[in-house]
């Protein structure tokens, strides 16, 4: 107990001990674009906590005075569509570039030990921000708003399905807590506004705790890449003035309704499924994304060494894109596709498990053939053992 | 690897006891989250049940010929965890006139939407499957065009009932299920009022629960006829 414990401590001080959230120590990496990634988080997550502070000063927190009030702050207030704007599309761009940035970690292996726990700390800061999105376009009251708050809350009540679950109706208590009632209303907004603003202070300042620690630098981008960035926010927030959409009407859901950008591949999927499984299937894919680490153990990091895992992330890139496309142009028959979107999930992922032994095989092949003298001297798990190991 | 030594065992056997006790001494805390709970029930929902009672919402004149529909909206009340207390919600309804009578039963989970047989039938518009509001869509080639691409059998191409979310398709003719879900992810068919016909007055004077709004968690889906 006491070793498990000591070697669980000793695993966490060596991972804290590598922490890289913010592409803080890849100061050698700058010329390629990918490493600016962290720096670019950083920016955009500073660009849009600052807007948000000025949204506050005009935001009216309530049902009949939130849309009025932002409708206020775009038109009216002078420079209101430049702190909109920055606030809109610098969360866009967070999220874009916390999403490249992971993509990134994931196809170079960087999830790989030691950096596990940076992983698995931006995984969950994506998923942080996700959810900051949704409360945060809530309070805006217009019908996308509320039309996702609502269809969003109804998902856990299906928890309540569940068999041992149903007994405790948690499901519907998760739902009514994040309403503040049994129906989308006043409190409702209230509580979003306190969950956006409450993820982001938190975050923020678990943020300065990390950088007065480790004393690295918070900006590891040039004066010049940091001004494009807000000169080019600054221009799309003129050029597009943020939307207002209409009014949150309870009686009435329009037609075609979408969500933000980044959750109408997760729309496309929950037309698919049974309402139980589309609440289970977002824990599934955080709880992979979670383990991904624990789970691909070989040391390669270069994404054709490590096929099954490539394939992965690739089909999981296709699927985001797909199921975009697909949302966008209004393809959605419910009785033709699931069949046909779960035989090419199998298919690829067979194939891309046979590559994963075909390769390993290969390898060990090429290993045992070599002269004993090119093995490096420490012990390493005999090539053998390796083909079982991608069964686990 | 984990050595289970007498001190091993001895914290574990304390620190459950410990851990469980500290939760059941905070849990009551949930009851600032969802106050309109006793202490020990923070994750019942029974007392938040929307409350309503008999509303005339239209009349059967509206409603001549087959197909002929109109739209309402169903009035209850329930709870707000806010210092604005209770809140008026609408269920919104569609009245359809049909071809023929049917019994106005949801096989399902037995809930009775009418005593005998009517060809005026009732929906709720709350989508059962996410809680969107559904359309009533004269026009099935509407259906097709707007809602995804679904073509209902041959048999089924007539009015029909669709919601704009995830696509879920309804048919209020469905033979032994009127309103029985034909298309999409819903797990039911659409959820009915309870009414009655008093001269030309359509009353409504119950709906059925599920969903939010109307959601008491373990309650039996046909206390409210």
């Amino acid at each position: 107990m006491d070793a498990l414990l000591a070697n669980l401590k000793e695993w966490l001080r060596d991972r804290k001990a590598h922490l890289d959230l913010f592409d803080e120590t890849k100061t050698q990496h700058l010329d390629n674009p990918l490493y600016t990634l962290g720096g670019l988080v950083w920016l955009s997550w500073m660009i849009v906590i600052v807007s948000g502070i000025l949204l506050m000063v005009w935001y009216i927190p309530t049902t009949t005075g939130a849309y009025r009030s932002i409708e206020h702050i775009t038109y009216d207030i002078p420079f209101g569509w430049l702190v909109r704007g920055m606030h809109k599309y610098g969360a866009d761009m967070l999220i874009t570039v916390i999403t490249l940035r992971i993509y990134r970690m994931y196809f170079a292996g960087e999830y790989k030990k030691p950096g596990e726990l940076s992983w698995m700390i931006l995984f969950a800061g994506l998923v942080l921000m996700m959810i900051s999105g949704v409360t945060g376009y809530a309070l805006i009251w217009n019908q996308r708003a509320f039309w996702a708050a609502k269809t969003i809350l109804t998902v856990p009540t299906y928890y309540d399905e569940i068999p041992i679950i149903k007994q405790l109706g948690l499901g519907h208590a998760i739902a009514y807590i994040f309403l503040g009632g049994p129906a989308l209303g006043q409190a409702t907004l209230t509580r979003f506004l306190s969950i956006h603003f409450g993820i982001s202070v938190v975050l923020v300042i678990a943020a300065e705790i990390f950088f007065y620690r480790t004393r690295r630098r918070r900006l590891n981008l040039s004066l010049f890449a940091t001004a494009v960035v807000v000169v080019f926010l600054t221009f799309v927030s003129f050029e597009r003035i943020a939307e207002m959409g209409r009014w949150a009407n309870p009686n009435r859901t329009p037609l075609p309704i979408l969500s933000d950008w980044y959750f109408l591949a997760l729309y496309q999927v929950v037309k698919y499924m049974p309402p139980l499984w589309a609440g289970i299937a977002p824990a599934l894919l955080i709880g992979y994304g979670m383990v991904v680490p624990f789970m691909d153990r070989t040391k390669e990091t270069r994404p054709l060494e490590r096929p099954f895992f490539f394939v992965v992330g690739l089909l999981a890139l296709a699927y985001f894109i797909g199921f975009t496309l697909l949302i966008l142009l209004n393809i959605a028959v419910i009785s033709r596709d699931p069949p046909i979107i779960m035989t090419i999930t199998l298919v690829v992922m067979v194939l891309a498990f046979v590559w994963e032994v075909v390769h390993r095989r290969r390898k060990a092949r090429l290993a045992a053939h070599k002269p004993p003298a090119a093995r490096p001297a420490a012990p390493r798990p005999g090539p053998a053992a390796q083909p079982g190991r991608a069964a686990s | 690897m984990v050595k289970l030594d007498r001190r091993g065992v001895l914290k574990a056997l304390t620190a459950l006891p410990v851990i469980g006790g500290v939760i059941a001494i905070l849990s009551p805390l949930f009851r600032y989250l969802k106050p309109n709970y006793k202490p020990w029930a923070v994750d019942t929902t029974a007392d938040d049940a929307a409350q309503g009672g008999p509303q005339v919402v239209g009349k059967t004149t509206a409603l001549t010929k087959p197909w002929d529909y109109f739209y309402f909206n169903y009035v209850q009340k329930y709870p707000q965890y806010d210092p604005t207390g209770f809140k008026a919600s609408n269920i919104p309804g569609v009245a359809v006139r049909l071809p023929k009578k049917v019994k106005l039963v949801n096989p399902q989970v037995g809930y009775v939407g009418f005593e005998g047989e009517t060809d005026v039938v009732l929906f709720q518009r709350i989508c059962p499957h996410l809680g969107c509001i559904f359309e009533f869509v004269p026009l099935w080639q509407n259906v097709t065009t707007g809602f995804g691409g679904f073509t209902p059998p041959a048999w089924e191409q007539h009015a029909l009932m669709a919601c704009p979310c995830h696509f879920s398709i309804y048919d209020p003719t469905y033979p032994g299920y009127p309103g029985n879900v034909i298309s999409g992810p819903a797990p039911r068919g659409a959820r009915l009022f309870h009414f009655k016909i008093q001269g030309e007055n359509i009353v409504v004077d119950g709906a059925e629960s599920g969903g939010l709004a109307r959601s008491p968690g373990r309650r039996d889906p046909v206390e409210e006829t």
